[in-house]
């Protein structure tokens, strides 16, 4: 009985070692494995028809708003992020000329970047991206930005009319980045 | 430590390639006791058997449809991260598959009625591990790549999440009867005791990236997603209590569940052997159809809902009276509103993986005429005795399995040959979704009362085993009685 097991045991053992082997492997290489996904979405969208920014007559802003904005800030992102883009989107077919600010804030309220876009009162639509990283300017404005804050203001009168069928402005803004996750 | 690192690497793929279930060689390999736990009806000749507990019956079966070990981390100075888009991400599609099964038998006895010689009975209790992991096409993608850039319009499908797995004990009591000279049927009981259990494959729904409405994209997600686990919870509060008594503690929770402890169900299998004519046999089989009902330890966790995002949208003159709001918190409560991630303890029941067999065989090659330790004394009278005669045999075998993603067919090819009473071999020829080129090698020596069997799989790609879709192997150690002693 115990003969005949180990008899077992050996044509076993004789069968593997004698007929399996393998290519050298180098599992060390998992740690050169480079996951760098772009992650797009959109940011902050602004719409004012004419009529509103007419009736505020007292100031030429007619919207200035303070947002959190802790997205960049996340330290998953924050510690991830190599590159990308903010992209910004205008359509204006109000009559009035128009100036939109957006600031980056830090979580102190000190001012880390600007962005500043004139908008003509003719139909206008025109776009901007603004680069980030290596080729922009630096991932730190990103890193550090807690809130934004958007101004908008009308450089024209508070009486034209737009001949457009529902004049309004528009602004959209979308980020694009690249992130390491691995 | 540094050893670490590529145990767990070997570990994973070791474990997660084992696939299939597929026993082709042990099926109606009749010399060999364990047969009967792939067809409860086939032809047994024995007096009675018994396996020597935990060694009688040891399955490991490898396999993965799509990439190998070698694919990887063949040392062949291509940049790991290329060999991962261009072999995996390119390749790969969320019908290939990464799966386990290994069976290790507690203990395996049989033995004949003696008021009824035509009816042989067995009993036991086998563990059984069964992984299988699908490979998540989109949600690899969608990680990989990301949503942006060429990815804008893209809808991934979340239904592309698919994994299933158990542990489960399994205690069993079978009856193999020869009805008549030329039919042979069998019968077992299954009672399972799940150790764990966690499976998530009815999921649906779609996370895409578009051009928005009003903004430049929309990000909109569509989820019906569920993954329920018993067992789990657990075993995961042992692992993290990290106390001196961990090993403890997890050895008494699966020893009370191995012992019926935990969740219960119940199965069956079903067979038979069929003689056409002297020389053909046709055989079929069909193995766990049955259930557990999961009501302790369980949690699932679902998403379910649908959301659309443009980001934080302000439209004036309506949104004025949001000013010193905290719209991006207000963002993110809407989302998770809309597409809730929650938990419950609501009892399920699983079904065990169906599998089913069939096949046909025909004997040749007379050898001289000898009853000697046969056993057919049990089977004496009418062509039976002749059976052991032919000293050849060669046919073909179906196998199905269930599937979450449905049912995977395996066709095989087979030649057994007898070499005196001794030693038995059988080759087979199997072509199934891993492999087209999968050889296996079975033998079966039995020493006097002494079986010893082992069966392998897949034997050209250990070559290079680190670049095999499939390899299994199965060996045990049985004593069999053919007389009254």
């Amino acid at each position: 009985m115990k003969r005949l097991f180990f008899l077992g045991l050996l044509v076993l053992s004789v069968f593997l070692t004698t007929i399996s082997c393998s290519e050298e492997q180098d599992f060390g290489q998992f740690d050169d494995l480079s996951i760098t996904p772009t992650v797009a979405s959109s940011i902050f969208y602004l719409e004012s028809d004419e009529a509103f920014i007419n009736s505020v007559n007292t100031t030429n802003v007619f919207y200035s708003q303070v947002f959190n904005f802790d997205a960049f800030t996340e330290q998953f992102v924050a510690e991830r992020l190599l590159e990308g883009t903010i992209s910004y989107e205008f359509e204006n077919t109000t009559s009035k000329r128009l100036n939109i600010v957006i600031e980056f804030l830090d979580e102190g309220g000190n001012v880390l970047d600007v962005e500043t876009f004139d908008i003509d009162s003719l139909p206008t639509l025109f776009s901007r991206e603004v680069a980030y990283g290596s080729t922009g300017k630096s991932l730190d404005i990103l890193i550090n930005t807690s809130n934004l804050r958007v101004t908008a203001s009308n450089l024209s009168d508070t009486i034209s009319v737009s001949s457009s069928s529902e004049p309004k402005i528009t602004m959209g803004s979308a980020a694009e980045f690249l992130f390491r996750l691995k | 430590m540094r050893l670490g690192k590529p145990l767990l690497y070997i570990t994973f793929f070791w474990v997660a390639s084992l696939c299939s279930q597929n026993k082709q060689l042990l099926y109606d390999f009749h010399e060999i006791p364990q047969s009967l736990m792939v067809n409860p009806g086939v032809k047994t000749m024995e007096n009675w058997h018994t396996g020597i507990p935990f060694i009688s019956g040891l399955a490991f079966q490898a396999g993965t449809s799509g990439v190998t070990v070698n694919d990887l981390f063949a040392n062949d100075g291509i940049d790991f991260t290329n060999k991962v888009q261009e072999r995996v991400l390119d390749a790969m599609t969320k019908g290939d598959d990464i799966s386990t099964t290994s069976q290790i038998e507690g203990f395996n006895v049989g033995f004949r009625g003696r008021n009824r010689p035509n009816d042989y009975y067995s009993f036991g209790i086998y563990g059984e591990t069964d992984i299988i992991v699908y490979w998540p096409e989109d949600l690899a993608i969608l990680a990989f790549e990301g949503n942006g850039g060429a990815n804008i319009g893209r809808s991934f499908d979340l239904g592309h999440l698919n994994v299933r797995g158990e542990m489960v004990n399994v205690f069993h009591f079978g009856v193999n009867r020869k009805v008549s000279n030329t039919l042979t049927v069998g019968a077992r009981a299954k009672l399972y005791s799940s150790i764990f259990e966690f499976k998530s494959t009815k999921n649906s729904g779609t996370f895409s990236t578009t051009e928005g409405l009003d903004n430049i994209y929309a990000n909109t997600i569509v989820a019906d997603m569920e993954l329920q686990t018993s067992g789990v919870e657990g075993i995961l509060d042992i692992l993290e209590e990290d106390t001196s008594t961990t090993q403890k503690d997890l050895a008494s929770l699966f020893a009370k569940r191995v012992l019926l402890g935990g969740n219960l169900g119940l199965g069956f299998d079903a067979g038979f052997t069929y003689k056409l004519n002297p020389q053909t046999t046709i055989t079929g089989s069909v193995l766990d159809v049955g259930f557990i009902y999961h009501s302790k330890d369980i949690k699932n966790y679902t998403l379910n809902g649908s959301a659309t995002n443009e980001g934080i949208e302000v439209v004036l003159p309506e949104d004025i009276i949001n000013l010193g709001l905290d719209l991006w918190q207000d963002l993110i409560d809407e989302i998770e509103e809309s597409v809730p991630f929650d938990d419950n303890d609501d009892g399920f029941i699983s079904l065990r993986p169906i599998k089913a067999y069939g096949s046909i065989r025909y004997d040749f090659g007379l050898r001289e005429a000898s009853n000697k330790d046969c056993g057919c004394g049990v089977n004496a009278g009418g062509s039976s005795q002749y059976e052991e005669m032919y000293r050849n045999s060669v046919g073909g075998q179906l196998y199905f399995i269930k599937r979450p993603r449905g049912i995977q067919a395996a066709l095989t090819g087979f030649y057994q040959k007898k070499l005196g009473r001794t030693l038995s071999l059988k080759t087979t020829y199997t072509v199934d979704k891993y492999s087209l080129s999968n050889i296996g090698l079975g033998l079966n020596l039995q020493a006097g009362p002494i079986n010893f069997y082992i069966l392998g799989d897949n034997l050209l790609s250990y070559q290079n085993i680190a670049d095999t879709h499939y390899a299994s192997l199965q060996f045990g150690f049985n004593i069999i009685s053919w007389n009254d002693n």
